[in-house]
This record gives C-alpha cells, sequence and structure tokens, in this order.
C-alpha cells in the first residue's frame, strides 16, 4: 500500500489512503459531511453539491465538493465555516422545493403523529409522519443536520407526477424524487441492467424508463439495490411498506449458496419487514437479489407449524415434544438401518446438517443421507482427485478482476444471482465472457462475437476437451505452473490425441474457429475463471465435466491464481457446508470417505458408535428407492425445498409410499402432507448458526426474531431425536455448541468457532485459531496435496429424444430483448408480460414439419413421471443453430411478477431453473380472421 | 405491439438497421445513430429506440436518457408539412405574438405540435436568421418575411387543406 497522506480536516491531522476523497476521510476520522447523492462502493458523482468544503491546498483557497475531490497532501479541509454552512443550507432549500417540506422544515418533527392537527396547514398527504421512508429516510435527517431557518421555508412546487404502483414488489413515487441518481447509478455500475435512467434534461430531469415504460420491460431484475440506496420515500418495498423496524440484526439469507450478508429489519410485533444488502458483507457487497430482498419474509406468514404433531388414525393431532419424539423413536426402531434415510434441508446450518449426519450413523447406523439440493455432488466432489477440495478455488469478489470468465451449463444470474455481479462487472471492465450453453441466459449477452458457443446438447465436456487441446496446441499453457505444480501432464496429454478439432466439431456442432478462439479468450487471459453447473449437463458426463475444468484451469496456471480458479455452481443455501460436515452419503464430516477404514475407526471412537463402511444413497437413489419400496422410512427437513424442483420430481410420490415419515418443516406442504410426525421447525431468521458458501466462507447467522412457540432449530430437533433414541453424543446446549464439535472433527474448520465469526465470515481451510482462513486454494504450493491432472474421455452425442418427442428444447431467460417488442398489460391494478415469444428452429426441422417463417407452433415436452407437460405456443423464426434444437427465450419478468402473485407463503425455492427437455413440435393452424 | 401488422414493424426495423449500418463516419455514437434514423424518419419511432440499443450494444434505457436530453429529437411523426413562426426579439417587436396567435387559432391547437389531423407541424422559432424581414416564418423550411396576419392565415389554411 502506498504512503498514507497526510491532512487536516477542521483543524484535526488525519491519515488518509491515496485516492480517497475529502469525504472518506472525513468519515474514516468520525468528521460528518452531509451528503445526499453519495454512496459507498459507487463511484463519486457530485450531483448535490451538499458536502462542499472550503479547501486550501498549494495556496489556494476553493469551495469544492468533497464527494469528488480527492485528497491531496497538506491539504486543509474546513467543513463547518459559517459561509460554507450558508451555502449548504442554499442547496437544500433548492432540493427541497421539489419536495414536500413542511415537515422537513418544521419544529415539531420529532413530536408529530400521524393523525395530529397541523398548525401549518401541510396537507395530509405531505407529511413526513405518512411517509413511508420516516424514520429512515436520510433527506430528513441530513435536513435537521443543516440547523435551517425555520421561520421562513421556500415555497413548494408539487409535480404531480404518477405514482408507478403497479410493477411488481417495490412502488416508485418521484414526487418525492430529488434526482441524486443513485438509483440510476446503482442499476447501472453496479448491477449493470441499465433498467432505470435519467430522462429529459435540466429542471425536468427525472428517473425513470425508456418511454416511461413498467420496469418488467425496462430489463429489471429486481434486485432492489435502487430501493436500498435511495435517501428519499421514491423507492419503497411494497410489502411492510409503512412497518417500523424495532430491531436490527444481520444475518445470512438462506435462498442461494453465495450466502449474501443481510441486515434484517424486525418490527415490535415479531416480524421480520425487510431486507437490505449489508455493505460490510464479503460475498456480496451491499448487494441482494429479488429472492433475498423480496421473498425472504416467509417466516411471518400465518399457517406455520408451531407445535409437534403426531398422526392418529389418519389425523394429525398436537401433542408435546417429549411425546412426538417417543413416537418418532419407537417408529424407527422398527426398521433397519438400510430402509431408513435421511433428507436434510437446503436451509439446514451447518449445525443442522452436522447433528443429522451424526444421527444417521450413530443413531440409526446408516449412511443414507444426503442434502436435498446436492443433485450434482459430481460438480464439487468430482474436484476432489484434481484439486483435492470438493469446493470453489477461488473467492466471488475476485471475479470482478478476472479477465475471462467461461460459464458451462449454469445460469447464475437466476440460480446465484450475486455471483453474476462480478461477472458482468469484469465484463464490463472489458474481460471476455465465454458462455457454452443451448440457452440463451442473461450473461449471454455479454459475450463478445463468437463467444457464446452454443453446442449440441450433451456435448459441452467433448466441448470443453475440444478447447483444452486447442490451448496445447496454441501451446498457451503455463508451463512453469504446470511442471512444478502440477502433476499427470503426459497422461492427459495422450488422452487428447482423441480429441482431434474436426472430430469435436463434428460432434458438438461448434466450428473449429470458434473453439480455438474459445481457446484463445481463456487461455490467454491474465487470469482466468470457469463457473460450471450442470444444467443442461447428462448425468453420465457431470463427473467428466469437472474433470474437465479442473485440467483447463490447471494447464493454464488459473489455479491458485487471483481472478482465475473454478467455481462449481449448485443450488442450496448451505449445500457446500452440508458436504463439509458429513450430511453426505459417501464422506463423513471434513470429506473422509465412509470407506476409508482408519478415518472411519477414528470417528466411530469419537461417536462411539460404530460408522457403517457401505456408501449411503444419494438424493437422488434415495428418492428411487423410496419410490419402489426399498426405504420405507425417512426423516426429512422439509424447509426449502420445492417437490417440482427439476431432479426432485418423485419426491412427492415417493414419500407417500413410506411406512414412517418424519417432516421438520414450518409449514404444511406437500412433502409434510404425508407424514406420520411434524416436527415444527424454526426459520432462518429465529435461528443461531453458519452456512458456509459456494466460496468456502463459513458465516454466522443470527437470530432476529424471538420464537414464541414450541418451533426449534434443525440441530436441536434431530439431537433430541437422538437422545430419545437412546444415543450418546448429542448433549448439546447451543448451536455454538455444535459448532465447537464440528471444529474438533472437520480439520478446515478447526479455527473457526461462533467467537471468531462474530466480526466477519472465514473461508475455510483454517487450520487454527490464529489463520484467517484462505481465500485462494494453492496459492502456496499445498504441502497436504498437489494438483493433479485427471483423463477424460471423448464421447459420441448422448441422445436423450426419442422418436416422439424429438427435439431438445432449450429454455432460455433473458432480462430483456432490445429488438423484440414486449407488451405489458394492467391486470387489476398490476403490470403482466403478455407477449407471444418467438420458437427458434433449425431450418431443415422446419420444412420437415411444414412450418415457414413466422407461424405458429406449439410445442410440447415429454410427460414427467406425474404425467405432467409443459406446453409452448410462439412464432417459428428459422435461426437455430442446430437440427433437433429448438430455443425459447423468455423474459425475466415473468419471473418476477408469478413470484408476486405467488400464494407459497415461500415462493422463492420455486422459481424454476432451465432444464433441457425433450418436446414435440406441431403446427398450430390458426382459424382465418383470429391473428 | 403484437396488434401490428407485423410486416410493416419489421419493414421498419429493416429500414432503421439498414441506417444503422449506412453511418460513414468514423465514429459512430448512439448520438449519430439517433441523427441518423431522424435525419431519414424525420421522427425517432420506438423501434428506433430498440435497435440502437442492440446495435451499439448497450440498454433502451441508456439511449433513451440520450435521446430524451435533447429537444431536438421527437418521437411521433411530423406533420406533412412544418409551420415555424419565428420569435425572436425583432419578430416579437415587429408583433410575432399575434401572428403566432391566429396561426395557431388556424391550425386548431394551442402549443407547438402537430394538428390533429396529422397535416401541418407547427413550430416556435427562437431566431430563423432573417431579422431584416422580421415578421418571418418559415413553411417547410423556406422562408417567408414581413409577414401579416392575413397571410399568415391564408398560409395556413392553404396547408390544411
Amino acid at each position: 500500500m502506498a504512503d498514507p497522506i497526510k491532512l487536516t480536516i477542521d483543524g484535526q491531522e488525519i491519515e488518509a489512503q491515496p485516492g480517497q476523497t475529502i469525504i472518506q476521510a472525513a468519515m474514516d476520522s468520525g468528521t460528518y459531511i452531509p451528503y445526499l447523492c453519495y454512496m459507498p462502493k459507487m463511484k463519486p458523482y457530485g450531483a448535490c453539491r451538499m458536502c462542499v468544503v472550503e479547501t486550501e491546498s498549494n495556496g489556494r483557497t476553493m469551495t469544492q465538493a468533497s464527494c469528488t475531490t480527492p485528497v491531496a497532501p497538506d491539504m486543509v479541509v474546513r467543513t463547518k465555516t459559517g459561509d460554507i454552512q450558508e451555502l449548504r443550507r442554499g442547496i437544500i432549500d433548492l432540493l427541497m422545493t421539489e419536495h414536500p417540506h413542511g415537515c422537513l422544515t418544521c419544529h415539531r418533527i420529532e413530536l408529530c403523529g400521524p393523525q395530529d392537527v397541523c398548525l401549518r396547514h401541510v396537507r395530509v398527504t405531505d407529511r413526513c409522519t405518512i411517509c413511508p421512508k420516516n424514520e429512515r429516510c436520510e433527506l430528513k435527517d441530513t435536513v435537521r443536520s443543516m440547523e435551517l431557518d425555520l421561520t421562513n421555508p421556500m415555497e413548494y412546487h408539487f409535480r404531480d407526477l404518477p405514482r408507478h404502483v403497479d410493477d411488481p414488489f417495490y412502488d416508485r413515487d418521484y414526487n418525492l424524487c430529488i434526482v441524486c441518481a443513485r438509483c440510476v447509478r446503482v442499476c447501472e455500475e453496479v448491477r449493470f441492467d441499465t433498467a432505470l435512467t435519467l430522462v429529459s434534461r435540466s429542471g425536468t430531469a427525472l428517473v425513470g424508463t425508456s418511454h416511461g415504460t413498467s420496469l418488467l420491460e425496462s430489463g429489471c431484475e429486481f434486485c432492489g439495490a435502487c430501493v436500498d440506496v435511495c435517501p428519499t420515500g421514491a423507492l419503497v418495498e411494497r410489502d411492510y411498506k409503512w412497518d417500523k423496524a424495532d430491531t436490527q440484526v444481520t444475518t445470512i439469507c438462506s435462498n442461494c449458496p453465495v450466502g449474501c450478508q443481510v441486515i434484517t429489519e424486525v418490527n415490535k410485533r415479531n416480524k421480520a419487514i425487510r431486507f437490505r444488502g449489508d455493505l460490510a458483507g464479503e460475498a456480496n457487497n451491499g448487494q441482494l437479489c429479488f429472492k433475498g430482498k423480496f421473498a425472504s419474509d416467509y417466516p411471518n406468514k400465518k399457517g406455520r407449524f408451531r407445535y409437534p404433531l403426531v398422526k392418529i388414525d389418519s389425523e394429525l393431532k398436537r401433542t408435546t415434544w417429549a411425546l412426538a419424539l417417543e413416537s418418532a423413536a419407537e417408529n424407527l426402531k422398527k426398521f433397519s438401518p438400510d430402509q431408513i434415510a435421511i433428507i436434510a434441508s437446503p436451509r439446514g446450518t451447518n449445525e443442522d446438517n452436522y447433528v443429522a449426519g451424526k444421527l444417521a450413523r450413530v443413531a440409526l447406523g446408516t449412511n443414507n443421507i444426503d442434502s436435498a439440493l446436492n443433485l450434482n455432488p459430481e460438480l464439487t466432489e468430482g474436484l476432489l482427485p484434481s484439486t483435492g477440495y470438493g469446493a470453489a478455488t477461488n473467492s466471488i469478489w475476485e471475479l470482478e478482476n478476472s479477465r475471462c470468465v467461461m460459464v458451462i451449463g449454469g445460469n447464475p444470474t437466476e440460480e446465484q444471482n450475486v455471483l453474476a455481479v462480478p461477472v458482468k462487472k469484469a465484463a464490463r471492465d472489458g474481460a471476455d465472457i465465454v458462455v457454452i450453453d443451448a440457452r440463451e441466459t442473461e450473461l449471454t449477452r455479454y459475450c463478445k462475437d463468437g463467444l457464446w458457443l452454443r453446442p449440441k446438447p450433451g456435448t459441452e465436456v467433448t466441448l470443453v476437451g475440444g478447447i483444452l487441446r486447442a490451448v496445447m496446441d496454441e501451446a498457451l499453457e503455463d508451463k512453469e505452473f504446470v511442471n512444478t505444480r502440477v502433476d499427470g501432464l503426459q497422461d492427459i496429454k495422450q488422452e487428447l490425441w482423441s480429441f482431434d478439432l474436426v472430430r469435436v466439431a463434428q460432434i458438438t456442432g461448434i466450428e473449429e474457429d470458434q473453439i480455438r478462439a474459445a481457446a484463445r479468450a481463456y487461455g490467454s487471459a491474465e487470469s482466468a475463471a470457469i463457473l460450471y453447473g450442470a444444467d443442461t449437463i447428462l448425468a453420465e458426463e457431470k463427473t467428466d465435466l469437472a474433470l474437465a475444468v479442473a485440467n483447463l484451469a490447471l494447464v493454464t496456471g488459473n489455479i491458485g491464481r487471483a481472478g482465475g480458479g473454478i467455481y462449481p455452481l449448485f443450488g442450496g443455501a448451505n449445500t457446500q457446508g452440508s458436504n463439509d460436515v458429513g450430511a453426505n452419503p459417501r464422506f463423513l464430516p471434513g470429506y473422509v470417505s465412509v470407506q476409508d477404514e482408519s478415518a472411519r475407526a477414528q470417528l466411530s471412537k469419537e461417536w462411539g458408535a460404530r460408522i457403517p463402511d457401505q456408501a449411503g444413497l444419494s438424493i437422488t437413489e434415495m428418492v428411487a428407492a423410496m419410490a419402489d419400496g426399498t426405504i420405507k422410512a425417512a426423516i426429512v427437513m422439509a424447509d426449502g425445498i420445492a417437490p417440482d424442483q427439476p431432479g426432485l420430481e418423485g419426491l412427492q410420490a415417493a414419500l407417500d409410499r413410506l411406512d414412517f415419515l418424519l417432516v421438520s418443516d414450518d409449514f404444511p406442504g406437500e412433502l409434510s402432507h404425508f407424514a406420520d410426525v411434524i416436527l415444527p421447525s424454526a426459520a432462518f431468521t429465529e435461528i443461531d448458526g453458519t452456512f458456509t458458501n459456494l466460496e468456502r466462507r463459513v458465516q454466522l447467522l443470527r437470530r432476529g426474531m424471538t420464537l414464541n412457540y414450541e418451533e426449534r432449530p434443525g440441530w436441536a430437533a434431530l439431537a433430541a431425536l437422538g437422545r430419545a433414541m437412546g444415543a450418546s453424543g448429542f448433549e448439546f446446549d447451543t448451536a455454538a455448541d455444535v459448532f465447537a464439535e464440528i471444529a474438533s472433527i472437520v480439520p478446515s474448520y478447526a479455527g473457526i468457532s461462533h467467537d471468531r465469526l462474530e466480526s466477519g465470515g472465514i473461508q475455510w481451510p483454517c487450520a487454527d485459531s490464529e489463520a484467517s482462513g484462505t481465500a485462494i486454494l494453492h496459492g502456496e504450493p499445498d504441502e497436504a496435496f498437489r494438483p493433479r491432472m485427471t483423463p477424460m474421455s471423448i464421447r459420441e452425442l448422448l441422445d436423450v429424444r426419442d422418436s416422439e418427442y424429438p427435439f431438445t428444447l432449450a429454455h432460455g431467460r433473458v432480462l430483456h430483448v432490445p429488438d423484440h417488442p414486449v407488451d405489458v398489460e394492467n391486470r387489476d391494478g398490476m403490470n403482466y408480460i403478455s407477449r407471444d415469444s418467438y420458437v427458434h428452429l433449425h431450418p431443415n426441422d422446419a420444412s420437415s414439419a411444414g412450418i415457414s417463417d413466422g407461424e405458429m407452433v406449439e410445442l410440447r415436452s415429454k410427460p414427467d413421471q406425474d404425467g405432467n407437460t409443459v406446453t409452448f405456443i410462439g412464432y417459428a423464426k428459422l435461426e437455430s443453430p442446430h437440427p433437433g434444437l429448438i430455443s425459447v427465450t423468455t423474459l425475466f419478468g415473468e419471473v418476477a411478477s408469478a413470484m408476486q402473485d405467488s400464494d407459497d407463503p415461500d415462493p422463492a425455492p420455486r422459481v424454476r431453473g432451465l432444464p433441457l427437455m425433450a418436446v414435440s413440435l406441431t403446427k398450430v393452424s390458426v382459424p382465418a380472421g383470429v391473428a | 405491439m403484437a396488434s401490428e401488422a407485423p410486416e410493416s414493424a419489421d419493414d421498419l426495423r429493416v429500414q432503421i438497421q439498414a441506417l444503422l449500418k449506412g453511418q460513414s463516419q468514423p465514429t459512430v455514437t448512439v448520438l449519430s445513430s439517433l441523427l441518423a434514423i431522424q435525419d431519414d424518419l424525420h421522427y425517432l419511432p420506438n423501434e428506433a429506440i430498440e435497435e440502437t440499443a442492440s446495435f451499439s450494444n448497450t440498454t433502451i434505457n441508456e439511449v433513451w436518457s440520450v435521446a430524451s436530453f435533447y429537444t431536438n429529437f421527437r418521437f411521433t411523426p411530423p406533420g406533412d408539412h412544418t409551420y415555424e413562426v419565428c420569435w425572436g426579439p425583432s419578430c416579437h417587436v415587429k408583433g410575432a405574438q399575434q401572428i403566432l396567435k391566429c396561426v395557431q387559432e388556424e391550425l386548431g391547437i394551442d402549443r407547438e405540435g402537430e394538428t390533429e389531423d396529422g397535416k401541418v407541424t407547427l413550430k416556435y422559432g427562437t431566431c430563423l436568421g432573417a431579422c431584416a424581414q422580421a415578421p418571418v416564418i418559415a413553411i417547410d423550411h423556406h422562408h417567408k418575411g414581413r409577414i401579416t396576419m392575413e397571410i399568415a392565415v391564408r398560409l395556413a389554411r392553404e396547408l390544411k387543406s
């Protein structure tokens, strides 16, 4: 770090970092300068001029905006002179002329209630007391700090603009806007969406959208970043709009593995009313997504399970915990270990998952335990032979400095939303984005020409192999790294002979030049990262994908390098943690294989029970085993499981077949329907515990709401069940106790404790209480494990289609399609997207089906196990890259509307991903006159 | 928009795309693109904003913020003829306000803009640069000087019919 700069602010000598602005230096040293448009973590803008200060530098005295002026050596800054104060009062006067300010300039502002008689005759609708942002309004705080002359406020000009209350999730009332442009800037420079913009000029300039359209059309992803930064009541969350927070607590969002640090506001009636991204959050940098911001209030909803229930004569009856546990223990004892399975919740904390794993092994004697959303374990476990760790190698925000990001078969913008933010930032800064996906996703628009590779579905791994071959052909490998740090180069060199580019091009349908272009983009970048998911990858190929990705990163030296690395994309807030702590059928805590004799023996000793040596069933195998009757009893921690989640389709029917089912959930739902015993569970806002996110960061959840009934956190319920079954080692008092036991068993967690996590998350491996965690795996040569390249094999096209459903549908979803018209329809005061989609067909397919461009066609998907099909109707466009591939691109706004309207108490897990589907294609004959 | 005949909307897009690609200057910007379209179509339809966004790899909102900044861009089709009344200082002294008032009366509008039938666009001119001839009007960019109220109304009536 460069030498600090010495300067004087208000007579106080301080040190600042070069590049800091005056306002930042002043804040760091505890001097308050009023501001409205400045916002930490955004570029200085200088719109409001509230932060003017007097500066003296090189003998010149000037009045400057402190948010845009960098500190200089020996600068003298005066922030509170009479002149400056006078200037600021004039500025705030002007800022307020179009904002209702009768109350802002009134001495009774702290005393007034909504119904009071107003001596100033301020209109009821103009009063601060009825503003949804009252008491958290930055404008109000700033005005109060100015000590204005209250006797003579300027005249107020009411703009009488229409209020926008018909878009999902948040309201916009530009009558309250002071045009600080924070919302426009956060949308553009932090989120890269530009769904909002400044319209018109000078005195009439205002925040708006193109042609004043709804947010659904303007490309809004409903992340709520604009709402979080708005200093006035112009942008407000619609739910709990006027509710006041009583307490607020920093916790971790429970929707996806990014692990966003979120400030939860709780009101006096014990409801979580608002969620704001925490600017101090290491994993999210203050950002949230539509799920975390607007769909996390489910713990408030009515109809929760409050007491344990037991099924007596096919009716669920309220009972006590003791009786419920006794009944469960008795029933579970009737089954042999092989007949029992535990499904852990994707929202389960490390503590829940550890106790669940221990319960399975110690009390039930089985390895049949898996996390519900651990649907693609190959993505992480496949890395074990290559990098030695079943996790992402680097950290989320390193991605913003990557010079190339390759995204394979994943849609992070929706599934791991905040992870896409640094990727988009890298793209904006000129990094190459390579997307390997048949679907059009939000990230494909960031690809430069030719870097969106759309292989035939089922050939992605072969394509990655082809890229690896091209990297070697063009000598783009990092020779020093490969020679000194990596094993296995000869093995894969031999294997790569079969990845002849002509053959790869033939199999994948991607031209050789394009493969080479992708290889050059990835291989020649200073730092290049790979994000890979399994959305479009066939089951047989998932392990190979992990190997291929690891090989590509190793050969180019992108392991152990900042801005490089590989990131598996999976679902579930704590899927990483559940695997780390052993809620996994193949691994005991700390990725010790259950077949590892000595490790198993040692853990058996510590746990005081014999651990079974056979690998258990994975989540998908469990569902199948339940359906065919091999598994007869199950414990399901159901919080956050959507039974219609792709990959879990058969779960509901399978649970119906069980002889005994114990469900721990917070709401009645499809899964608890068949339960024999129901244990009420505490939601993520009501517990203490830890999640581990996809960058291996262990973070602390803090309890914000109190538990007033008999709900219990998962670990407490499972530990009580363990005790009821007579097992020992389940005597835990707090989540911290459980975590202490985890730290004593899992080496990579050894240095972590709840106390340490109070001051921020820690990335494992963290060997002892002095270590600060590991941001980049293999950053230093790792003594314990030497990375190894592992051969993978080339495959011909694997085909899932059949004669009745001969096409593969690649369903994409984007924020907006600039060159296609979108229609928005207003129904019952809310906006909805209604538009005819385009179905992209290959000309050959179209001509053999007798379809010409612009005709209406219908797609029908192959029925799933329950016989459900999905249909799409749209206009044919003849521009698919491959015969047999049909693509449809829908708009993200439809998801937002659907979530807003959902009656489900917890709608976020139900947002459908975008799996590939086998479909049939028919032409729709439209009666004359209808079209 | 789906209700519009798709062919004409597509034709318009094709025309706009051709205009965007046909820009010959070395630096092509959002602004130059919008100007190129308005020079040809005389206004910026919705499609122009969308196509420009696509062409310059940005979003419709960013294009809109540029387009809405400049008063010279218009977003509705202009009338068949323009009728520009100068209200610069010289013309003002020579009675431009009265001329403007009776022209507006004749055209049946009370501000700048198009007549109901879309035949005439009335514009205010800040100075048409022919002060010696004040008061001045311009019809379809052809100046006419030393205008009286009678002539102004007659010309407006001729355009209307």
